[in-house]
C-alpha cells in the first residue's frame, strides 16, 4: 500500500462515525472553555471525550474564539472546527463536565448518550439567583475595600454600590450588551453610588470606596488563565486573553473616571 | 504586625474569596473551601508584608505559591476543579485598585489641566508596573505547584 492509498478512508462498519464523535468532543471542550477553564483543561477534556468514545488519535487547536480538532480511528480521520462563545466563569458546569468526562473515558456512554448529557448540562446546571450573587458580590467588594483601607463608614456604601452594580451587570449581560460597554456602565454606576454613599456617610476614603465598588469587574480568572496558558505552551490564546483583560480594565477605569468627573461637578472632592 | 490586624486581613480575604466564589457559580457546599483558600492567601501575604517586610510582589508570590501547593493537597477532598479553588483564593490579591489608579493617571496625563505631567507619568508607570509584576507573581506562584505536581494527559 503506498502513501496515498493509506490516506483513503476505509469504512469497516464497526468503528464509530467520526463526524458525531468529533462534534461531541468539540462541544465538551467549548462548554468547558466557556465555563472559564485554561487551555490545558480544554485539551485534556477533549482528549478524554474523544478517546472514551473510540478515537485513536486526537489533535486539538485552541483559539480564543474557536476550537479545531482532528480525530482519527484506524486509517480514517476527520478535522472539524467549532465556534466558542463568550468566555465566562461557571464552576458548577466545569465540575459537571469533568464528572461526565470520567464516565465517558470509562466507556459508559455512547456518542448519542454523551450528546444528550451535554445538552442536559447546558440547560440544567443551576446558577445562584441574582439576589444571592448581588449580596455575595457586595460582601466581597466591601471586604476588598477593607483590605484597601476603606474606613468603616465607607464600607456600607461599597457593599450597596457593588451589589447594585452586580444586579445591573447581570441584567445587561442577559440582554447581550457588549461586555466592554457593560464594564463602563457598571463601573460608572457603582463608583458613583459608592462615592455618593461614602460622602453622605462622612467617610474620609471616598476615592478608595469608589475603586472598591468596581472591583467586581476585575477579570481575575481570565488574567490568571492568560498567564497559565502562556506558561503551558499556548501563547496565542494567553496573549488574546491578556489583551481582553487589559481592554476590560480600560473600559472599567473609564466608567470610574466618569463617576469621578460627575462627583466633582456635584462639589464632592475625590 | 498585630494579631487583630492579621485576623482582620484573613477574615476579609475569606469573605472576598467566598463572595467571588458565588459569582463564579461555585456550589454552597464548596464555598467554605474558597473562604479557606482566600484566608490562607491573605494570612501569608500579610505575614510576609508586615512581619518579614517583603514587598507586595514577593509577598503575593509567596502567598500564591502556598495556596497553589495547599490546593494540590485539598483537591482530592473538595471535588472542585483546582483552577477554581486556587484562583478564587488569590482573587483578593489581584491588584485591581492599582490597575484603576494606573489607568486614571494615564487619563490625567492627557488632560489639559495637568500641572505636573512628569510626576503623573511616573505615578502611572509605577502603578502599571506594580500591577504587571503582582499579577505575574500570583500567576507564577499558582503555576509552579501545578506544573510540578500534575500528571500530563497521555495523548
Amino acid at each position: 500500500m503506498d502513501a496515498i492509498e493509506s490516506l483513503i478512508p476505509e469504512d469497516s462498519g464497526s468503528a464509530p462515525a467520526l463526524e458525531p464523535l468529533a462534534m461531541v468532543a468539540l462541544d465538551a471542550g467549548r462548554m468547558l472553555m466557556e465555563a472559564g477553564a485554561s487551555a490545558n483543561g480544554v485539551d485534556e477534556i477533549v482528549a478524554k471525550f474523544a478517546r472514551g468514545l473510540g478515537a485513536d488519535r486526537v489533535d486539538l487547536r485552541i483559539g480564543y474564539a474557536s476550537l479545531a480538532v482532528t480525530i482519527g480511528i484506524g486509517p480514517n480521520g476527520i478535522t472539524r472546527m467549532r465556534e466558542v462563545g463568550h468566555l465566562g466563569v461557571n464552576q458548577r458546569l466545569d465540575q459537571e463536565l469533568w464528572h461526565l468526562a470520567a464516565r465517558v473515558s470509562r466507556g459508559e456512554l455512547t456518542v448519542e448518550e454523551t450528546r444528550a448529557e451535554l445538552t442536559r448540562l447546558a440547560q440544567k446546571t443551576p446558577r445562584h439567583s441574582a439576589w444571592v450573587m448581588a449580596v455575595a458580590v457586595g460582601l466581597a467588594c466591601a471586604a476588598f475595600g477593607r483590605l484597601l483601607k476603606v474606613d468603616w463608614l465607607g464600607t456600607g456604601p461599597v457593599f450597596l454600590a457593588a451589589g447594585l452594580g452586580q444586579l445591573v451587570r447581570r441584567e445587561l449581560l442577559t440582554r447581550h450588551v457588549n461586555v466592554f460597554i457593560c464594564a463602563t456602565l457598571v463601573s460608572f454606576l457603582s463608583s458613583l453610588l459608592g462615592g455618593l454613599g461614602a460622602h453622605w456617610a462622612q467617610s474620609t476614603t471616598i476615592t478608595t470606596a469608589m475603586i472598591a465598588s468596581i472591583l467586581l469587574l476585575v477579570p481575575g480568572i481570565p488574567s490568571v488563565n492568560a498567564q497559565n496558558d502562556i506558561l503551558e505552551g499556548h501563547p496565542t490564546l494567553g496573549s488574546a486573553r491578556a489583551v481582553t483583560v487589559a481592554v476590560i480594565l480600560i473600559f472599567a477605569a473609564a466608567g470610574l473616571w466618569l463617576g469621578q468627573v460627575l462627583l466633582s461637578h456635584l462639589g464632592i472632592e475625590t | 504586625m498585630t494579631f487583630p490586624f492579621l485576623l482582620h486581613q484573613t477574615v476579609c480575604g475569606a469573605l472576598a474569596a467566598a463572595g467571588f466564589g458565588v459569582l463564579f457559580n461555585i456550589g454552597f457546599r464548596s464555598l467554605p473551601w474558597c473562604a479557606v483558600s482566600g484566608a490562607l492567601a491573605l494570612a501569608v501575604r500579610t505575614a510576609c508584608l508586615d512581619g518579614l517586610h517583603w514587598n507586595l510582589e514577593a509577598a503575593s508570590f509567596a502567598a500564591a505559591l502556598t495556596v497553589g501547593a495547599a490546593v494540590q493537597e485539598l483537591r482530592a477532598r473538595t471535588d472542585l476543579s483546582q483552577n477554581a479553588l486556587d484562583v478564587v483564593g488569590c482573587i483578593p490579591m489581584v491588584p485591581g485598585s492599582f490597575a484603576a489608579k494606573a489607568i486614571l493617571a494615564m487619563f490625567a496625563l492627557t488632560s489639559a489641566s495637568t500641572t505636573d505631567a512628569a510626576e503623573t507619568l511616573i505615578t502611572a508607570v509605577q502603578y502599571a508596573l506594580r500591577v504587571t509584576f503582582t499579577i505575574g507573581a500570583i500567576g507564577t506562584g499558582l503555576a509552579i505547584p501545578t506544573l510540578l505536581l500534575r500528571v500530563r494527559v497521555t495523548r
